[in-house]
This record gives structure tokens, C-alpha cells and sequence, in this order.
């Protein structure tokens, strides 16, 4: 494990010495080390398995030098990074291969400058740092002994899959360049999911939980919570093709935002001419009940951090205000690049996360941290239900992609867990699971919101990098069709 | 005191594996005197790979990069359970006295985590009596060294002539039209060697040359929805491949002009209607490619089928348990073979699989019936079959999966034009473009680049931002043509596992006649 003494004595050292290095106009230099522990579940209760199958870890360090050159009439940047190697030689050999990989980017215009001053210090659990081996593998079967008893007291014993895992992250990095930025960050992750089926009664229940602290994170409450919901949706009907009124829970509605939204109000998409988006900022893209933004700065979310990966504090990014456009998710680079005298962009979602954590590997991309949806006006989730009246409550879906490109705004999806029949304002039947494909266009999802919940929870999905602190989202005229589920 | 300068050449390369290999067989041999460890193995692999990205003629990024790392994986314990360690490694580690240092410690955190697992499934043995200890499939110990094969070595090739060439590309795709709004390039070129030891003594020492182009473009009409694409150019050779030797024949500039002049011909073009009915559908082997990978491929993976996939990618529809099941039974047309095979060129070509099982073709569909699925040691002792060498991971760090190779329809007998020809009113669907498979990969619906309809035997009106939707076992059974133009095409992301790790295939097979739906734009 490396400290952050030790990250920060490496990016000072560094910076004398490549202030020194000739045609040196700037240069950063950025400094981490990440663990990444998971810990996955594979119980099948009629196929003989390992209840935990994979306790691993990955552990990444390094530096990454990103520097510009003045040489000649033309400014010239490079990057150049080393891993496992915090020590002087690193620095000079990260330095040598920057010089190597020098090219002229005309639309680089300048390394962050110094913004403010971080919101958020010492949110991270010292005791996940020193996590032991042991500890690790228990928080495993914590998760497999929540689900097995909860099948177990409800005496299901046959035909049970429980899946998932114990995500642990240990991330810490330091930041430093010579426009005046001189910081560092040290965060701690803990998330689960687990998905359990009932096989031969053809049900899923997904349970999760996410903590920054060991203290406040409960697998086993989660395993529990994806038996309960399998249970639940025992006798799930099918439902015909049609338009529905439907409820968005949590996970659907994180994993469009995730796949869909979000992707599509960062300004990549915007540099790439690839959003539904183009030229709509200060336009109406969704009804007036929906806000939406990024906040790095909440305690205790699992996607906040103190400061950027480019040394910019986090904070709160408006995206859509009372239905309108009004930000997108930016990095230094494209914030200058594409900032005109209609539009400026704080960039405060530059971040490296690559294979694991926080990566002196790569140059910053356009990540979100905590992506916060609120209602202008929120309902409990009585008021949702009898606001729906008569439709479909959607729990989980799954493959949800942007079928024709992000640009047209089509998506597709399967409702695979966790979902009912609404009649009269109430919860009825549970709907069969893998029966119904939804085609939809996003701009007509985010239109036709016709109210949001009050209750919200820390939710991610496989694959994505940010939180969404996500309520439930009433929405009308989603087209449903009902599909194949002969076989499983 | 920082030193004046660090010589290139003191950088860690692939041939560094020559120096350690001693070391890490001697590591590897020293696990076996911990107790209850019953097996454990190392992988530890150097890429030596040049790359450099542009956008809109602007290069945004090049370099030279040499990262090494190892994983670790040790089967130990009572009722004997996994234990896993990844770890990068630098130049700091580049002697083989540091590389002994780290891989012992690596050892012992993957033996400690695989005990506790142990101890903990004895325990929970109790509840959960399907908790077994781990047991491996036998395989022959093989001792063997592979060599990457290029024409031209991705080490000879200047950094700056990578970074000209996806500059001029990205420019030229730019200047076609007015109406093209952006255009990317990504070329990375270079060399992969993995070493593989056990405590069982294989030691096996594999490189490959990778060589891969990745352009996108984005087409737009004023006023109009933008026509966006992206698609890949590679093969497991050198730089010889963006010069024309790879499956499309063409060079890495050609293909992106073709791309580009395909995306601004569609911005032209009228949206696909959707259909609530079966249409006749013809799809193309590069369409293909990415159905065989989303309805057989990803089925006929064992990991999936045994339900070790549930909360991440799904199950699998062929195999709802051991008893109960698809194998021996007709899921297809009886036109219908399909195969997965790593000895053939392709994305998906290896001599050896991660746990040193050596390649093979397996089976997976014949004659329509459902023949078997590409397996690991650990899943084969499971079903009692010999493993079939079907264990790969992204980086040398993460864990093996089960992942499909070059898996394909096979070949069939009769032209493209003949089975097109004989349509009187159907839709021709040309290039795969993005999937949405649904949990047990059961129904599928899958974009395309172009879709034209085919009247009367010819081909006429083309679509855009359409594509077709199938439970799939229907499209399967309702093959009724199968082309003689297999093809194997490279798809660079093939995502599983947790954290996701992202693979290439070689996914392919000829032109096939089935019904599906049509679906457009919303």
C-alpha cells in the first residue's frame, strides 16, 4: 500500500524536476494508487458450486506526466506515464516517454487552473484501507447467508441461484501542476449486488447496498432483500403488447440515466455530434416535474470525491432544471475547447477511472460522480401508484442500450425481475419475468413524466462507473411488447 | 537526487519474459509446500504496443506503452475454494530477484483469501449442500513456446508514422462532405507474450501480434438526426494489416472512406417502419457476426449456462439445469452448424487457453441439434467432460472466464445473390450495429448499419436506423438459406465478468435467409 505522503512527495520531487527539463512551458503531474477487491457469489442450490467463487484484487500505482512543450512557434503536448514506480527514475523515464509521444493538438488551450476550495475532506474509512483478507472473503458470505436464509425461512430450498458480489475500492492520488493546482484525495468504496432466482418458479429479486464506511454497509441486508423480492413475484402473469402507464423503480431508472441519459448530456457527446442533445441547451428536453444533476460533494455517496482527477474541487453540476437543458458533465479539455460566448463549463467530472480506480494510465475522461434526480413537486409512493392507477410497476431491466446511436435516442430493454401489475392505484399480480421488450425513444421517457417519489437510494448498474440517487419515476405512454420467455 | 536522464532502451520489453521465466517456474513450485494448497498458477504477461487516436484530421493522442502485470490463482484448503491476486508491475520490478519478491507475495494473499473461502464453505457446507470443493478436469502438462506472426513487426514501425496515418484518415473521412459532422480514428498496434506456469508443471510461453483500426463517424443533414457508425479493421498479425491483409481486403483508409460514404449516404435515406409480423429477412455475414456472438456465443459459454452470469450478462437459454436441457435437441434449422474455434485465423485464435488447455473446435450446434459448450477445468469436472481450452482473460491481472473464440455459423452452399434472388418480398439486412439480447440471450433485437428491401428478387429502397427482433430460437428454426461467403470478422468488445472485462472475438459466417420483425426508429 502507498500513502499519500508518499504520492505527494513523488509529484513535488517531480514537478522541480521537470520545470528544469528544456521547452517545459507546463506540466502536471498526477500520482495514484488503487486496490480494487471483489468479491463474487456463485451459489446454485442444484449445480454443485463454490457459494464464493472469485476473492480477488487488483492493485495499480503509477504516475502520469502530462506536459507542454514550447518549441518553436508551435505548442506541443505529451504523455507519458509509468507504472509501480513513484520513485525519481519514475518520474524521469515518465518524462522520456512523454518527449516520445509529443504531438501538436491545436485544439489544446490550457492545464486546469486553481477553482475554489473542496467541499469535501476526510470522507473515507481508514478501516476499509486495512481491510484483511479474511475480512473480505467474510463480507462475501454475509451476502450468501442474507439470501439463503431468507429462502430458507420462506422453505424454498430447491432451484435457488444467488449471484453478485462485494465490490471493495481503495482509491488514493495526488495532483499537482504548474498553473498552481496541489491536491489530493483518498476515498473508500464499498458497494453489493445481489440478484437470486427461484429458477423453477421462473423469479428474480435483486437486493443492494453501498457505504463509503464498513460500519454502515450491510450485505447480508441485501442478500435478504433479493430473496424477498424473488419470493414476491411467484406467479408472474404475462401482459399483452400495448402503451402502458408505468413505474420506473430504481434500477431502471439508473440504468437509463447510465446508458442513456447521462452519456448524452456529457460533452463528449456534444464534441462527437453523438446526443439527442445537440443545440438544446436552455431548450425543454423533458417535462417540468424533472430535475436532474451531478454532485461530488454529497458524504457518505459512494461517487463523491474531494477534488477532480485534474485537481478541480467537486460540486454541483445542474443538467436539467424544471425540464429544461441547462449543463452538461465537462474535463478541462473539452470545457475550453468548446466553451463559446453562449456557453462556459465548469469542469468538475474529469476523471481517470480505468480498470479499477483512479488511473495514472489514461488522460481524464467525462465521468459523473453522484447523479441526483429530484421531482419538482415529489409524491410518496402511495401518490406514484394512484397517480399511475392502472399500468405496470417496472423493477429491474436489463441490455438497455441506445439501439440506433445515442443521437436518435431509441432505446431497447427487457424487463427481466422484480415488477407488477398496478390496478387501482395498487400493487396486483407480479408480472412473468422476461416476457416484455421495451422500445421507446428517450425524448418521449423524459416528456411524458407525469411524477416523481420522494424516497430515494444510492443505485448503480453492472458496467457504470457513476451513483444515482435515484427515486421512482411515474411515466405514460411507454410502448411494451410482449416476447418469447419459453424457454427459462 | 533525480537522475539527469532514463534511456529508452532501459524500458521493460517482451523479451524481458526470456529473463524471468526461471523465476516464475520456481515461484509457482514453491506454492505446492503450502498446506492444502492443491494447485496454483501464475500468468505474467508483457504488451509492447504503439497506438495514436485523432478527431476531425487533429490528433489527440499517440505513445509507445509497455505494461506488464500477473494474476495469480491458488486452489486451496480443507474443501478446497479459490483464492485470486492481480497486481501491475514496473521498472522497479525488472529483475528477476524483485519479479520472485512479488509473486511470492502474491501467492501468499491469494493462498490466504483461498483458505478463508475454504473454511467458510465447510462451514456453510451445513445450510448449503451443493457447496463442493473445487475439483480440476485433467489435462496433458504441456511445456511450449508460441511466436507472435507478422509480416511487418508493430516494434519496427516509427510512433510518428501510427500518428500520421490516423491524422490523414480522420481528415480525408472529414473532407468527403460538408455534411460529416465527425470522424475518429484509433490504430494501436504491437505485441502481446503471456507467460503460463502451474504447480503442474506446464509452462507455456505465448505472444501474438495485434493489429487493429477503429473509425467513427458521424453523418448529419441540417436540421436532420444525426447517422452515427463505428466499426473495426484487424487481425492478429502486424502492420501489414492496415495495408489491406485483413478480412475486408481493404486498407485501413479505404475502409473508413467506405464507412464514411456509407453513413452520408443514409442520412438520405427514409427510416425503417417497424413490423408487428415476421418479414423475410436476409441478413449478411457481417450481421451474422454479431447474432452467432449474442444467440450462440454467449449461450453456449458453460460459466453462463451453469448460472455463474445470473446478476451481471444473464443465463443461458439452452441449459436450464443438468437434467433438463437443450443438448441433443434440434434449436436450429437443420441447415444450421455453428462452431467455436481458436485454431483458425481470427480475434479469437490462441494455441493455448488461459489454464494451458490447448485450443480446439468444439461443436456447438450440428445439423440444427445443440451439440455442446465451450468449457473450462473447473466446469468440465462439473459435467464430466474433457475441458476444451476455453479460458481467457482481458489482462494478465484479471481472472479467466469462459469466452467464446472465433465462433461462427459455418459455411453453407448456395451465393448470396441466388438466396436474395430468391425473395419476392423480404428485407435485406447488411452490418450489425448494436444488440439488446434479452436475459437468457432468448430474444434478441439487434440494429444495423443499411437496410434495403428486396422486391421481386432485386434489391431496392434502402433504410435507416432499423434492424430486426426474434426470439431466437424462431429465428434459428425458420433458416431456410445458408451462403457460401463465410466470413470471420474481429469484434474488440465483447464485455463479461465482474469487473467487466472486455475481450476480443472473431465472430463470423455466411449469408443466412430467416423471419424476424422489423424494428425502426421510435
Amino acid at each position: 500500500m502507498i500513502t499519500i505522503e508518499e504520492l505527494r512527495n513523488c509529484i513535488h520531487n517531480g514537478l522541480d524536476y521537470i520545470k528544469q527539463q528544456k521547452d517545459v512551458a507546463d506540466a502536471e503531474i498526477f500520482a495514484s494508487w488503487n486496490e480494487h477487491i471483489t468479491v463474487r457469489m456463485n451459489y446454485t442450490s442444484d449445480i454443485p458450486c463454490n457459494g464464493i467463487h472469485e476473492p480477488k484484487s487488483t492493485q495499480t500505482s503509477g504516475i502520469g506526466l502530462f506536459v507542454v512543450f514550447h518549441t518553436g512557434k508551435q505548442t506541443k503536448v505529451a504523455y507519458g506515464s509509468v507504472s509501480q514506480n513513484l520513485t525519481p527514475k519514475g518520474i524521469s523515464e515518465a518524462f522520456q516517454k512523454a518527449k516520445k509521444n509529443i504531438i501538436h493538438d491545436p485544439d489544446f488551450i490550457s492545464l486546469p487552473v486553481p477553482a475554489g476550495k473542496p467541499l469535501l475532506e476526510k470522507y473515507h474509512d481508514p478501516a476499509v484501507m486495512e481491510i484483511s483478507d479474511e475480512a473480505i472473503v467474510d463480507l462475501g458470505w454475509q451476502g450468501l447467508q442474507g439470501a439463503l436464509t431468507e429462502y430458507s425461512q420462506q422453505q424454498f430450498t430447491e432451484s435457488i441461484i444467488i449471484g453478485g458480489d462485494i465490490t471493495i475500492m481503495k482509491e488514493r492520488m495526488a495532483i499537482v501542476n504548474t498553473k498552481g493546482i496541489d491536491d489530493f484525495d483518498e476515498s473508500t468504496i464499498l458497494t453489493t449486488n445481489i440478484t437470486s432466482m427461484i429458477e423453477k418458479d421462473k423469479v428474480k429479486g435483486t437486493g443492494w447496498n453501498t457505504s463509503t464506511h464498513i460500519s454502515d454497509f450491510n450485505p447480508e441486508e441485501a442478500g435478504r432483500e433479493s430473496a424477498r423480492s424473488a419470493v414476491k413475484t411467484i406467479g408472474g402473469e404475462r401482459i399483452s403488447s400495448g402503451t402502458y402507464t408505468v413505474i420506473l423503480g430504481r434500477q431502471p431508472v439508473t440504468d437509463l440515466f447510465s446508458n442513456i441519459i447521462i452519456p448524452a448530456v456529457s460533452l463528449s457527446s456534444i464534441n462527437a455530434s453523438d446526443t439527442p442533445f445537440l443545440k438544446k441547451l436552455g431548450k425543454k428536453i423533458a417535462s417540468e416535474l424533472l430535475n436532474v444533476y451531478d454532485d461530488g460533494t454529497i458524504r457518505g455517496a459512494v461517487g463523491s470525491k474531494k477534488i477532480t482527477c485534474e485537481g478541480i474541487p467537486t460540486g454541483k453540476t445542474g443538467l436539467i432544471y424544471n425540464g429544461l437543458l441547462v449543463g452538461f458533465l465537462a474535463n478541462n479539455y473539452l470545457a475550453r475547447k468548446l466553451e463559446n460566448n453562449l456557453a462556459s463549463f465548469i469542469p468538475r467530472n474529469g476523471f481517470r477511472y480505468h480498470t479499477g480506480g483512479r488511473s495514472y494510465a489514461i488522460q481524464p475522461r467525462i465521468c459523473p460522480t453522484n447523479i441526483v434526480i429530484e421531482g419538482k413537486e415529489e409524491v410518496d409512493y402511495q401518490a406514484l401508484l394512484s397517480k399511475v392507477h392502472n399500468g405496470i410497476y417496472i423493477g429491474r431491466i436489463w441490455y438497455t442500450y441506445p439501439i440506433n446511436g445515442l443521437a436518435a435516442g431509441d432505446f431497447t430493454s427487457t424487463i427481466v425481475a422484480d415488477s407488477y401489475l398496478i390496478k387501482d392505484g395498487k400493487i396486483d399480480k407480479p408480472l412473468k419475468p422476461n416476457t416484455v421488450r421495451i422500445n421507446n425513444n428517450i425524448a418521449d421517457i423524459l416528456q411524458n413524466i407525469i411524477a416523481v417519489s420522494k424516497d430515494k437510494k444510492q443505485t448503480t448498474v453492472w458496467g457504470s462507473e457513476e451513483v444515482v440517487l435515484a427515486p421512482e419515476i411515474a411515466v405514460e405512454g411507454v410502448k411494451l411488447d410482449n416476447i418469447s420467455g419459453f424457454i427459462i | 537526487m533525480l537522475p539527469r536522464r532514463s534511456p529508452i532502451a532501459s524500458r521493460i520489453k517482451i523479451i524481458f519474459v526470456d529473463t524471468i521465466k526461471d523465476a516464475v517456474t520456481k515461484v509457482i513450485q514453491q506454492a505446492k509446500s503450502l498446506k492444502d494448497c492443491k494447485y496454483a498458477d501464475i500468468r505474467i504477461g508483457i504488451d509492447e504496443r504503439k497506438y495514436a487516436c485523432a478527431e476531425d484530421g487533429k490528433t489527440r493522442s499517440a505513445g509507445e506503452n509497455t505494461p506488464i502485470s500477473f494474476g495469480i490463482r491458488v486452489l486451496a484448503g480443507e474443501v478446497s475454494a479459490w483464492g485470486y491476486y492481480g497486481q501491475e508491475l514496473g521498472t522497479t520490478e525488472s529483475t528477476p530477484k524483485s519479479i520472485y519478491r512479488k509473486l511470492t507475495s502474491g501467492i501468499n494473499s491469494a493462498y490466504a483469501r483461498a483458505i478463508a473461502n475454504a473454511r467458510k464453505k465447510a462451514e456453510f457446507r451445513v445450510i448449503a449442500p451443493s457447496l463442493t470443493e473445487v475439483r480440476l478436469a485433467r489435462i496433458d502438462i504441456h511445456n511450449d513456446t508460441i511466436h507472435a506472426v507478422f509480416d511487418e513487426d508493430p516494434r519496427n514501425i516509427p510512433s510518428k508514422d501510427i500518428t500520421a496515418l490516423s491524422t490523414k484518415i480522420s481528415h480525408d473521412m472529414r473532407s468527403v462532405s460538408p455534411n460529416i459532422q465527425y470522424t475518429y480514428v484509433d490504430i494501436h498496434t504491437g505485441i502481446h507474450r503471456e507467460l503460463f506456469c502451474s504447480t503442474e508443471g506446464a509452462c507455456i510461453d505465448q505472444a501474438y501480434t495485434l493489429t487493429q483500426g477503429t473509425i467513427a463517424v458521424v453523418a448529419q443533414k441540417t436540421g436532420g438526426i444525426p447517422e452515427t457508425y463505428y466499426d473495426t479493421l484487424g487481425d492478429l498479425r502486424g502492420w501489414e494489416v492496415v495495408k489491406g491483409k485483413n478480412v475486408y481486403q481493404q486498407s485501413l483508409t479505404e475502409f473508413a472512406l467506405l464507412r464514411t460514404r456509407e453513413t452520408l449516404e443514409l442520412i438520405d435515406a427514409e427510416f425503417l417502419p417497424a413490423t408487428s409480423e415476421p418479414v423475410v429477412v436476409v441478413t449478411n455475414p457481417h450481421f451474422n457476426a454479431l447474432l452467432v456472438h449474442e444467440i450462440i456465443g454467449h449461450p453456449t459459454e458453460i460459466d453462463r449456462a451453469l448460472k455463474l452470469e445470473t446478476a451481471y450478462a444473464g443465463r443461458s437459454w439452452l441449459l436450464r439445469d443438468l437434467h433438463d436441457n437443450e443438448l441433443g435437441k434440434q434449436i436450429a434449422s437443420p441447415l444450421i452448424t455453428a462452431y467455436s474455434d481458436p485454431t483458425i485465423n481470427g480475434y479469437g485464435h490462441y494455441k493455448y487457453d488461459a489454464e494451458g488447455t490447448p485450443a480446439q473446435r468444439v461443436n456447438l450446434i450440428e445439423d440444427g441439434i445443440l451439440k455442446g459448450f465451450m468449457n473450462s477445468r473447473e466446469h468440465a469436472a462439473i459435467l464430466d467432460q474433457p475441458p476444451n481450452g476455453s479460458m481467457r482473460a482481458t489482462e494478465p491481472y484479471s481472472v479467466p472466464l469462459v469466452r467464446m473464440t472465433n465462433t461462427v455459423f459455418a459455411n453453407g452452399n448456395i451465393s448470396p445473390s441466388e438466396i436474395i434472388a430468391e425473395v419476392k418480398d423480404g428485407y435485406y439486412i447488411v452490418n450489425h450495429r448494436i444488440p439488446s439480447i434479452s436475459e437468457s440471450r432468448e430474444n434478441f433485437r439487434i440494429s444495423a448499419q443499411k437496410v434495403y428491401r428486396i422486391e421481386d428478387g432485386h434489391i431496392t429502397t434502402l433504410y435507416r436506423q432499423g434492424g430486426i427482433t426474434s426470439d431466437s430460437k424462431d429465428f434459428l428454426m425458420n433458416i431456410d438459406a445458408v451462403g457460401n461467403d463465410f466470413q470471420i470478422f474481429p469484434i474488440p468488445n465483447c464485455g463479461k465478468g465482474q469487473p467487466m472485462q472486455t475481450m476480443r472475438v472473431g465472430n463470423g459466417g455466411p449469408t443466412l435467409r430467416s423471419k424476424a420483425r422489423l424494428a425502426g426508429h421510435q
